[in-house]
């Protein structure tokens, strides 16, 4: 028996063909067929407009195709023997606004996708202020944000070499009070107690002081098994290093070096996205992925207690935005606006390169890879993090496996943060 | 039953940007307390996309995101054909993005069967002569939360929205970007700045800055109410303009070292004697840093 569905409200549509044995799932067809050809874009383009073109690949992590952008033309331009080096400044400024864009997904993950479905799915009362806290979010975090990018979304603010923007501390300062409206914001209504208290908290058994809707969201989740499905392969990869990741892979555990060479796409049946292995093996990103590799104890805890079932998934992403919400808020104190923003001529000349560009996207490892002859881009490679958990027979199709209901396999798939235009581009 | 207009937005080949953009409009609920919302991407209704794509609702006004790719489908329904119909059912009919206004950037891939709703770049196609009493453009890639709400809200309140040539609300797209650019006075003494990164300089020289010759109120009504691109130092990319993109995006072509393009409507002689005094001056203000960071009284 075969049931199909339409998931929509996942940025973009999917459509999931379940097939049924034994009244179980045996098989999920996942199919994406909206298709804009970005790549074939790029093809021809003057190098640089690659940082206007690759944000319009996806309306709610734009910034992360930018960064992702600038550091393939970067790194590209380093492989020619070009010497420079950010300063710290510019780093974590492109750090900073890249952590608000993750803050902001993630939240509205939690209040758009999760707390809605699962309300429906298990039949209890709907609240109507979910929409409204991921609103107070949204719009505070990118105010934070467009401060130094100047607007959020499709910035372009990241240049090679650096940045556009040359902050003063009015405008950090600024800044912070947002972030900070942020903090109050998740430590009175996500986790009920205060940050540093929470981020203090590394054991399962000291989980009972967490408050807000974090521990209900949690009480929910526990009651209704979803502490036991959602399991898939529990192999993590990451390929950027940053605050909250690391450049490197996690098998049972234990935690490896990664090289970009053994990443390999493949074309898919019936489906504009391309699938994604490494060394011809299916791996997850994303939040559990980086707090997998990066060995963050409350996750870690969990993960010894329930594997990758839905629950960690689940907890590892609401769990992030505390992580990014401290970090953002140190980088702010500590910001040397006196720096230069970007030590690179703005004419440089971009001749014959070829680079590759990693970032930590909300979803997972974002991978950039261009190459360039006669000034002109002659291709351009976009690798999205939704294709190594989204495409067929891999992580979310395997930790839907074995479920016997299409809705309960459908909400195990939203869990993954689905992201439909990046996945096809 | 409501009485209040029945709002849809529908999408076609997008990005979801326009989507993001409206949802971080700092008055989102009160904007939204004057429609019954029908469907809208991010937020949950008692409708569904199904119900959308089996024309099972109605609507007052229609928002069209994204360009209109002919042969495209959703779960076997025509996009296209589907935007005709509640197009010919709608009061009002928003293109909420320069996609879906002109036609924009996923257009450069299949040129011709990707378009605007009513336009082909800058020529107006079948739909604008069929829809343009019904019909608003608001082009920006991806338009400014407070420009849609801005037309809804006059949709609301039944106020007339006077438009220019293209259906564009005038109030919005008759003065240009650079209106109101922080940058202002190196404009108007013709100071450079200099590469990228810099708090100081005009970038109309040489980064490549569209603003003086583009439509739209981005330093009139900030982003994200706080900046806008020209503010912190990065080029206008023109993204409110029927020829969006262009291509060299981070470069002013010159000739003789004068912007090629000028400032809208402004003849270049007058434009090049303004320049030639302006230049003469050498106003030491406008050439040393703003801020000395490190000095030490």
């Amino acid at each position: 028996m075969i049931i199909k569905k339409l998931i929509e409200k996942v940025e973009g549509e999917a459509n999931l063909s379940f097939e049924f044995k034994d009244g179980k799932i045996s098989n999920v067809d996942i199919i994406f067929n909206i298709y804009r050809g970005i790549e074939e874009i790029l093809k021809g383009k003057p190098t640089r407009d690659a940082l206007v073109i690759t944000p319009r690949v996806c309306g709610i992590c734009n910034h992360a195709h930018l960064i992702a952008s600038v550091r393939a033309i970067e790194d590209g331009l380093k492989n020619n023997s070009l010497e420079f080096t950010l300063t710290q400044k510019a780093k974590d400024i492109r750090e900073f606004t890249l952590a608000c864009e993750l803050i902001q997904n993630h939240i509205k993950w939690l209040y758009l996708t999760i707390y809605p479905y699962l309300e429906r799915l298990l039949k209890i009362e709907r609240s109507d202020n979910h929409t409204l806290k991921a609103s107070y979010i949204a719009n505070t975090i990118t105010k934070a944000m467009a401060i130094f990018a100047g607007q959020w979304p499709h910035s372009s603010y990241a240049v090679v070499g650096g940045v556009t923007c040359d902050p003063t501390y009015l405008d950090t300062i600024q800044s912070l009070s947002h972030i900070e409206d942020a903090i109050r914001f998740y430590e009175k209504v996500v986790i009920g107690m205060n940050l540093d208290d929470y981020l203090a908290i590394e054991s399962i058994s000291n989980l009972d002081k967490l408050g807000g809707d974090f521990a209900k969201l949690l009480y929910l989740l526990g009651k209704n098994e979803f502490a036991k499905i959602g399991k898939s392969f529990d192999r993590f990869i990451s390929f950027s290093d940053s605050h909250i990741s690391k450049k490197a892979k996690s098998i049972i555990t234990t935690v490896s070096a990664v090289e970009l060479k053994f990443v390999k796409e493949y074309k898919q049946k019936d489906s504009f996205a391309k699938g994604v292995k490494y060394k011809n093996r299916y791996f997850e990103v994303g939040p559990l992925a980086r707090a997998m590799i990066n060995k963050e104890p409350i996750v870690k805890s969990l993960h010894k207690k329930y594997k990758d079932a839905t629950l960690t998934r689940v907890y590892a992403r609401v769990h992030e935005v505390a992580l990014l919400l401290k970090q953002t808020k140190e980088i702010l104190q500590n910001l040397d606006v006196t720096q230069e923003s970007c030590v690179l001529d703005s004419k440089i000349d971009i001749n014959n390169i070829t680079g590759i560009g990693t970032v930590e996207a909300a979803r997972g490892s974002l991978i950039h890879k261009l190459e360039v002859e006669n000034s002109l881009i002659k291709s351009y490679d976009i690798i999205t993090p939704t294709q190594w958990n989204l495409s067929n027979n891999a992580v979310a199709a395997k930790a839907m496996i074995g479920l016997d209901s299409e809705d309960i396999a459908s909400f195990v798939f939203r869990t993954f943060d689905v992201c439909s235009v990046c996945t096809t581009h | 039953m409501s009485k209040k207009p029945k709002l849809l937005w529908l999408q076609s080949l997008t990005c979801n940007g326009n989507s993001h953009s409206f949802f971080n409009h700092s008055d989102l609920f009160s904007i939204l307390s004057h429609f019954e919302l029908i469907h809208f991407p991010l937020i949950d209704t008692k409708y569904t996309l199904e119900d959308v794509l089996n024309k099972r609702v109605n609507c007052d006004i229609l928002i069209i995101e994204g360009s209109i790719k002919h042969g495209l489908e959703k779960c076997g329904v025509d996009i296209a054909t589907l935007i005709d119909y509640y197009a010919n059912e709608a009061k009002y009919i928003i293109t909420a993005g320069t996609c879906a206004t002109f036609g924009g950037m996923f257009k450069e891939y299949d040129s011709d069967n990707i378009n605007g709703f009513a336009f082909d770049r800058d020529k107006a196609i079948d739909n604008f002569s069929k829809f343009r009493k019904k019909l608003i453009s608001l082009p920006g890639c991806p338009i400014h939360p407070k420009w849609l709400s801005y037309v809804l809200l006059m949709i609301a309140n039944k106020k007339n929205i006077p438009l220019d040539d293209k259906n564009r609300p005038q109030e919005l797209y008759s003065i240009t970007v650079h209106t109101g650019c922080v940058r202002n006075e190196y404009f108007e003494w013709k100071i450079d700045t200099h590469g990228f990164g810099h708090k100081e300089g005009c970038s109309f020289y040489e980064n490549g800055c569209q603003g003086p010759f583009t439509r739209g109120s981005c330093n009139k009504i900030l982003w994200n109410d706080v900046s806008s691109k020209t503010i912190i130092g990065t080029p206008c990319f023109g993204c409110t303009e029927p020829d969006f993109p262009k291509e060299r995006l981070f470069f002013t072509k010159t000739n003789m070292g004068i912007p090629q393009k000028m400032p809208l409507e402004v003849p270049k002689r007058a434009y090049l004697t303004i320049t030639g005094v302006a230049k003469s001056f050498n106003i030491k203000r406008l050439e040393r840093k703003l801020i000395e960071y490190n000095n030490d009284n």
